[in-house]
């Protein structure tokens, strides 16, 4: 029972922290949504945990810790992997905009020599 | 023949002491060019420096590697409608007297891109350090397997492309180990490339950004890289 108790107070200190992420306006929307959902998904699977038996036991698993972790994993390396593409188009388009700023630059600096 | 408009791209990140040279060197050949200095965020007083010795300067607001500087130089061209680019290294090592020669194949239209090699005979000047000297053999050996090219200095930044080439780069240039990379996207793009002999200068200030120690670990990246050009898939309305 303690064991219920403990993840259920931290799915429950994941959503509450994730809401005041964004009432603070240091998660938008888009972020925060996921990280909502995960923590609803914890915090059902942790009051009927039935579910959780019956759902790796439906796939497989001969112990439910077994399906948790293989489900943890999977998230985190997709996860992982999702966020360095997104990093890697953040990089591309942080590279594009200082071209675009130092192009533009020179184009400025054109003008006003021209107007001069 | 008309003459055509001819920029020089020279990227430069912390070159004070070389840059001003170099820009003098290329304003007093006596050929129809723009100098166009790509400061990639330099700390120091690049930027100041290569605008007094006559250059037009391009600024970045941060340091986005030399990849990065030499595109912004490609851009400035296709915007500016210049018909051949040359890139010629910020740190004094090119001698730009070998540009008219390096020019010449590009002008006659035998082929889109020509890289300066200080390996291909009658130079015999200098060839870099013994170390590094294994890296680019092996690097050539390597992309003249890849692209059946024949390069001898895949790793030098001496060279010249006329405006298919400028296009293709502008939009798709390589960020990571951009001279043997960029070399991949020309024959991906099946464009016409030679290597013209050049004779080249030991850095005369400064350090180059690639360490001795690090050379084993550089050649892995720079092959994965190279490898990694092989599964691109070809980006629409590049090539023209």
């Amino acid at each position: 029972m303690t064991i219920k108790i403990l993840t259920g107070f931290l799915a429950v200190a994941i959503l509450v922290l994730v809401v005041e992420l964004g009432r603070r306006r240091k998660l938008t929307f888009k972020y925060a949504i996921g990280w909502i959902l995960i923590s609803l998904l914890g915090l059902l699977f942790d009051v009927f945990d039935q579910l959780l038996s019956w759902t790796s036991a439906l796939l497989g698993f001969t112990l439910p810790s077994n399906f948790i972790f293989f489900t943890l994993i999977c998230f985190f390396i997709f996860l992982s992997l999702f966020l360095t593409i997104f990093l890697c188009q953040q990089n591309n388009r942080n590279d594009t905009m200082a071209q675009k700023i130092g192009l533009l630059e020179v184009e400025i600096n054109e003008l006003k020599q021209k107007k001069s | 023949m008309t003459q055509e408009k001819i920029l020089i791209i020279v990227p430069a990140y912390n070159e004070t002491g070389n840059v001003a040279r170099t820009v003098q060197e290329i304003l007093s050949l006596s050929l129809p060019l723009t100098v166009l200095v790509v400061d990639d965020g330099s700390q120091d007083s690049t930027a100041q420096e290569a605008r007094e010795a006559g250059a037009l300067v391009v600024s970045l607001p941060f340091n986005i590697g030399i990849g990065g500087a030499v595109q912004t130089g490609f851009q400035y061209a296709i915007e500016k409608g210049f018909s051949v680019a040359v890139q010629v290294d910020g740190d004094g090592q090119h001698d730009v007297s070998f540009l008219g020669k390096l020019i010449e194949p590009i002008r006659k239209n035998e082929v889109d891109m020509t890289i300066g090699s200080r390996f291909l005979p009658p130079f015999t000047g200098y060839r870099s350090s013994f170390v590094r000297r294994i890296g680019i053999h092996f690097f050539a050996y390597l992309i003249s397997f890849l692209t059946g090219y024949k390069v001898t200095d895949p790793t030098s930044g001496f060279r010249a492309f006329n405006r298919k080439v400028i296009h293709i780069f502008a939009g798709e240039y390589p960020h990571d180990f951009p001279e043997p990379e960029s070399i991949m996207v020309a024959r991906f793009y099946d464009k016409r490339v030679k290597e013209v002999p050049v004779q080249m200068r030991k850095r005369e200030a400064g350090h180059s950004s690639i360490r001795y120690l690090a050379t084993l670990y550089y050649m892995l990246k720079v092959t994965s890289a190279i490898l990694f050009n092989m599964i691109k898939q070809k980006q629409a309305g590049r090539d023209q």
